[in-house]
């Protein structure tokens, strides 16, 4: 504790040391001159008798053992204020190192929370999933139909047990409060056993339980805490889920969020975790069918059974069920994949790239910090070399050179660390899965931000100080600095911004690609005009008995003429609400999708059963097309008068036209559409009674073969599952005038509408189509913006070390400039001589660059969502290389004319 | 250049005799220089500055203290004094220096004869 005191007390201690030695300087000098000396005699002789005061100080203060914290203290202080007095250095090293270091702050989160973390599950390493893989195409990842997991159930030996699972649904929540979406997920009664997690509250469904019009859930723990406010007394209660009466039998542990194959609708702001889960319903015909793909197989492996064993295993199973099946498993192979494998597969897409490029823009940073704390050092030689003589120890100077390093890191990291938790926001919201909603800084990032910061700092700091602790005096004290330029002293430099170029050019060409893919999603028109259309989803339920009947002992569905007539009497009626032009309905609203017909042409050679023409369908009322404003490229569109006595009619898109007629007027052919899980054709045939545009129905990326039915012209009897189309309806409303000003009126008269045809029945999807588009394409775009951002960067620091480089260039270099002016060269002469360098070194950054790219396109390929765009694009390539080159050029284009503009005369007066 | 006195001396010889000085009397850094080079006949060649940095060691372990006063010249000064682990520390340090001293002078003796 002593030394604490003295070291606030210090100030004082040396102020006494100073007062004493001055009073022992004049004792001295009063007893000289008593004794006959001059009083200026006196006192250079106490003063040669005392010996150096200040070294004697010195040698004093070290003798108090605070001196190492007072050093630093000091070394800091002074940092500071050389810092201070120019801010474009230290502002440019701050941002950057904040920015690299952010970043991958931002970016490890996600990796610490959903790909380091172990899978919540009991003995996660022998949970695995099986893949349905097609011969002609190996690398395919089908689900395999339930049936065929029900055989391999019983054939296999190296599995404990077999459970399979649906992907994540939306369904509508009624029954208790605000009727709402929610996440569900169809799964078999083993599945919570066999990934070994128990209900905290009560027990998991059984199959018996599940009926036609009843069922049994499981609840996740948040909507037992957002939906029942986490009551005890939960179990037994009931809701309905999309009609379907549910009655809760238990209640997941907190973080068990389940996972899927893949996560339909996924939107940020709905959240990816399962919310319910529902069993599968044992009485379906879907799980008899051999060509119906909707679950996802997750077997436990037998203790000690490696996956390589269940693979093979598999691969005998499969060759068997070829042969038993030949009509639906020709060329079917199976897949064992690790559960893990699987569940990061979308993340490691997502990851990947990010943490690629977050490095890279680090990397970078330390680059050029490093460039401009060498040119720093270099600038500053001549004071290093003054602080040498004066007596300044190599390790003091070096200790002095790593405290600014230091002080610039730590700013930089601190604001790094703030920019993360801004940053692990947007890594919520595009990281698919739902543990993202997990991702947030806590300590284990805040320690590898940490240990970045000292590795960035050793990075960048280490070299400048080695430098500087070397100080040649002879050279650095003589007047000016060199006047000849040797090339070794910046070979350093030139590496470091070639590899600064090189860098840059890798991160602009992924992130080229990206955005080469976004333009090539965004550019095209959607198909219809977005501006102005209001759109709202009246999806009728399938377990009302008023709305559909099912045929008992078949799989079938009568659907009650009062659906058609429910969402007849709604257009009627919004299209008389004021500030409504038009008004259409379509099953589903693009970009949502479309269900999938095979159809076969009346007239034409009957299509072999594996190759049958596909169509995406959609039920639209007859006005959909003139609301939406869809082209017409021949003959009509659906109209009223298409009605069930008339012929039935369809209209087509261009794509499907173009595919199966494409050397025929496909207007007044007549195609049977065929409802393929059930394998079987429509009663009658329908008419090809127009074409229209091209509409992004399905994603929006991509055409597909589009085809629109009057929802006036359907059958009683639907196949079973193919009466959903039927039963949903999105209205589309155009307004006169701004949407926006309309949106909640019109809302909120539908809204009545139908409370007054069916209390129970809720309005969902309220949204204006442009929030439609926008939010389809979000997380996407968002990522794209991410890639584009950290590619910007390292441009923008690239090209802050060309431009260092070269001013340093053209400032060592004056001197013989002017020279050479003097003696008779042409600006341009030098003007070239400057360009040329910066030219070299882009030039070969660039090249370096590129090559890097190509040697990582596999991975690029691999990882980056690519929409239309190979991974070696030449365009893409030349676009980001003459970008960069511009850019570049311009850095040295600022110090290539300050070169041309030394005046001859005023350097030869230095000479 | 560090370190005068370890250059003219063993180290621990001048605080050696700062606290042999001391223990005669308390006295303030010019006397105590003074007083030093006179009883040693200006055998003893010390920077006169060389000495501060020892007192502040001995400060520092206590050995000494040190107080502002008012010297005979009629000066602020400050004065050192002996404190009681000075003056054992003091004791031990001339006992071992006796024997080394004696230590030399037999090794020395020896090569004269």
């Amino acid at each position: 504790m002593n030394w604490l005191k003295q070291l606030f007390s210090r100030g004082r201690l040396y102020n006494d040391l100073s007062d004493e030695i001055q009073q022992h300087l004049e004792e001295k000098i009063e007893e000289l001159v008593a004794g006959g000396m001059s009083s200026e005699e006196a006192a250079h002789a106490a003063r040669r008798e005392f010996g150096n005061v200040t070294l004697i100080k010195e040698d004093c203060r070290e003798m108090l053992a605070f001196t190492w914290i007072e050093a630093l203290w000091q070394d800091l202080g002074y940092a500071a204020r050389i810092l201070a007095k120019s801010l474009g250095f230290p502002a440019v090293v701050v941002f950057s190192l904040a920015l690299g270091i952010g970043a991958n702050t931002a970016v490890f989160s996600a990796m610490n929370t959903v790909l380091l973390r172990g899978l919540p599950y009991e003995h996660p390493e022998n949970l695995v999933t099986i893949w349905s893989t097609q011969e002609t195409d190996p690398g395919s990842e089908d689900l395999p139909p339930i049936a065929e997991v029900t055989d391999w159930k019983k054939e296999n030996q190296v599995f404990a047990d077999i459970a399979a699972i649906s992907a994540s649904d939306r369904a509508m929540l009624t029954g208790i409060g605000e009727p709402g979406p929610v996440r569900i997920q169809s799964a078999t009664q083993n599945f919570f056993d066999l990934v070994g997690v128990q209900p905290v509250l009560g027990r998991v469904f059984r199959t018996e339980e599940s009926q036609e019009q009843f069922q049994t859930v499981v609840i996740s723990n948040a909507f037992w805490k957002r939906r029942f406010n986490s009551d005890p007394n939960v179990l037994g209660k009931t809701f309905r889920l999309d009609g379907m009466v549910s009655t809760v039998v238990g209640v997941m542990p907190a973080g068990f969020t389940g996972f899927a194959p893949w996560y339909s609708y996924s939107s940020s702001t709905e959240g990816k975790s399962t919310e319910v889960w529902k069993p599968v319903n044992p009485g379906s015909a879907r799980n008899a069918k051999r060509s119906d793909h909707w679950f996802m197989p997750v077997a436990r492996l037998k203790p000690g059974v490696t996956v390589a064993q269940a693979q093979v295993e598999m691969d005998v199973i499969a060759r068997g069920m070829e042969q038993a099946y030949p009509k639906s498993n020709k060329g079917v192979g199976e897949k064992v994949i690790s559960l893990r494998d699987t569940l990061h597969k979308s993340a490691r897409d997502t990851l990947y790239p990010l943490m690629g490029a977050v490095g890279f823009v680090l990397l970078i940073s330390c680059v050029n910090v490093a460039n401009l704390m060498l040119s720093r050092t270099e600038g500053r030689r001549k004071e290093y070399s003054v602080r040498a003589s004066l007596g300044a120890s190599r390790r003091r100077l070096m200790q002095q050179l790593l405290a600014e390093c230091g002080l610039l890191t730590f700013t930089g990291s601190s604001l790094g660390v703030l920019l993360s938790f801004w940053g692990t926001r947007l890594m919520r919201a595009i990281t698919e899965v739902p543990e993202a909603t997990d991702i947030r800084v806590n300590g284990s990032v805040l320690l590898f931000a940490a240990g970045l910061s000292v590795l960035a700092a050793l990075l960048f700091g280490l070299a400048p100080a080695l430098r500087a602790a070397r100080p040649d005096l002879n050279d650095a004290l003589r007047e000016g600095e060199s006047r000849t330029y040797s090339g070794k002293q910046g070979r350093t430099r030139y590496l470091l911004v070639i590899s600064e170029v090189a860098l840059a050019m890798v991160l602009l060409v992924g992130a080229g690609l990206m955005i080469n893919s976004l333009l090539r999603i965004l550019l095209p028109s959607p198909g219809f005009d977005a501006a102005n259309l209001l759109t709202m989803a009246v999806n009728l339920p399938g377990t009302e008995v008023k709305y559909v009947e099912k045929i008992p002992g078949k799989d079938m569905a009568r659907v009650s003429p009062k659906v058609t007539a429910f969402h007849q009497q709604l257009l009627e009626r919004v299209a008389t609400l004021p500030g409504v032009e038009l008004v259409g309905m379509i099953s589903l609203i693009p970009p949502m999708g479309a269900g999938m017909r095979t159809f076969s042409i009346l007239g034409h050679p009957g299509p072999s059963p594996g190759d049958r023409p596909e169509g995406f369908f959609n039920e639209v009322s007859p006005s959909y097309f003139r609301t939406m404003k869809i082209a017409l490229k021949r003959g009509r569109y659906l109209e009223e008068s298409d009605t069930t006595s008339a012929p039935w009619a369809v209209v087509i898109s261009e794509t499907l036209a173009n595919r199966y007629f494409p050397n025929e007027d496909p207007i007044g052919q007549q195609i049977l559409l065929r409802y393929e899980p059930q394998e079987v054709d429509e009663d009658r045939p329908r008419q090809i009674v127009g074409v229209v545009g091209e509409v992004k129905q399905i994603g929006m990326g991509g055409l597909h073969p589009l085809l629109y039915e009057s929802f006036l012209q359907q059958p009683d009897v639907f196949q079973g599952g193919s009466e959903f189309f039927q039963l949903r309806g999105s209205l589309v409303i155009r307004t006169a005038s701004d949407v926006r000003s309309h949106e909640a009126d019109i809302a909120t008269s539908v809204k009545q509408f139908v409370k007054e045809m069916d209390p129970d029945q809720p309005v969902t999807d309220i949204s204006t189509m442009d929030d439609v588009l926008g939010k389809s394409i979000k997380d996407y775009k968002n990522y794209v913006v991410a890639l584009g951002f950290l590619a910007g960067i390292a441009v923008v620091l690239a090209v802050i070390g060309v431009y260092a480089v070269l001013s340093y260039f053209v400032n060592q270099r004056t001197r013989e400039f002017g020279i050479r002016l003097a003696l008779g060269a042409q600006r341009g002469d030098v003007l070239v001589l400057v360009a040329k360098l910066g030219l070299t070194l882009a030039g070969t950054g660039l090249a370096i660059g590129v090559a890097l790219a190509l040697g990582l396109n596999r991975f690029m390929a691999e990882h980056l969502w690519l929409f239309d765009v190979k991974a070696t694009d030449p365009a893409t390539y030349a676009a980001v290389g003459i970008l960069l080159a511009c850019i570049t050029l311009f850095a040295c284009y600022v110090p290539a004319s300050r070169a041309t503009k030394v005046d001859p005369m005023t350097v030869l007066r230095h000479e | 250049m560090k370190k005068s006195e370890q250059r003219d001396l063993f180290p621990g010889a001048l605080e050696m005799m700062i606290l042999r000085t001391l223990k005669r009397q308390p006295l303030h850094g010019y006397a105590l220089v003074q007083n030093i080079k006179r009883t040693s006949n200006d055998l003893l060649q010390i920077e006169e500055g060389s000495l501060y940095p020892a007192l502040q060691r001995l400060l520092k372990d206590r050995l000494v203290k040190a107080e502002w006063g008012i010297s005979s010249t009629n000066r602020r000064v400050r004065i050192y004094k002996l404190t009681v682990a000075g003056a054992r520390h003091l004791e031990r340090e001339v006992c071992s220096f006796e024997r080394m001293l004696d230590g030399i002078t037999r090794v020395l003796a020896r090569g004269e004869s």
